[in-house]
């Protein structure tokens, strides 16, 4: 029961931490392309506190970043294997993704992509992998002992 | 290719001798929950980690490790005896 309420919790703030990252790209292209009100970006400061909140609840404190980001000496043979996955995943939804943007933008004739779109991908591809991992594993606590 | 599924006796062992996880962890070489995934038999440990796991429980590898589900150890330890009379 812990364990399912765990790795939901850490679904849960996956979603939210990308759910966020979409609303904030979607408003600033709202704003640029469809020429909304520039006060719109003011919600873009909310947007962003969800998500800096958001990216530690789903990746800092269950260590799923660190786990990701740090070399493979430290870590155990489930933990490289776990990774190794999660960076195969990674590798084809990010391929998948930057395609469709990069289609997307050429159809839409919006070229060159920018800043935020380049930024936002920046983010996608050092993120996929823990969000993988945080997605498939179960973060159990000591007390389980 | 999928491995088939190898059944352990850790869980049992690490009770019987009041190891916490992440004592157990510590001793071996891994992260505690790779402890747990061991113990639900979720993930199959290479051989050189379950010789650490063998040595730490100072027992043969076969006793803690079978590719068949594995009885009791009490009931085990009752077949050893009965097999030994019998010789």
């Amino acid at each position: 029961m812990k364990k399912q309420k765990s790795i939901n919790q850490n679904r849960v703030w996956i979603s939210i931490n990308y759910l966020s990252l979409i609303i904030g790209v979607l408003l600033f292209y709202a704003v640029k392309i469809l020429h909304w009100p520039l006060s719109y970006l003011l919600f873009e400061i909310g947007i962003l506190g969800v998500f800096i909140v958001s990216f530690f609840k789903a990746f800092i404190i269950p260590k799923f970043w660190k786990t990701v980001h740090t070399s493979l000496e430290n870590l155990d043979e489930r933990e490289v294997q776990v990774v190794f996955n999660a960076l195969r995943y990674a590798y084809s939804i990010f391929a998948i993704i930057c395609l469709v943007i990069i289609y997307g933008f050429a159809i839409a004739k919006y070229q060159p992509i920018d800043v935020v779109i380049a930024g936002s991908l920046l983010y996608l591809a050092h993120s996929l992998p823990a969000s993988i991992i945080g997605w498939n594993e179960k973060n159990i606590s000591m007390e389980d002992d | 290719m999928k491995s088939r599924k190898i059944f352990n006796r850790i869980s049992v062992l690490r009770k019987e001798r009041n190891v916490s996880r992440k004592e157990l962890a510590e001793k071996i070489g891994v992260n505690f929950q790779t402890v747990g995934y061991l113990e639900r038999e979720e993930y199959n440990p290479s051989l050189d980690l379950a010789f650490k796991i063998s040595e730490y429980f100072d027992l043969p590898i076969e006793l803690i490790f079978s590719a068949k589900p594995l009885k009791p150890l009490s009931e085990e330890i009752i077949e050893l005896k009965n097999k030994f009379k019998g010789e």
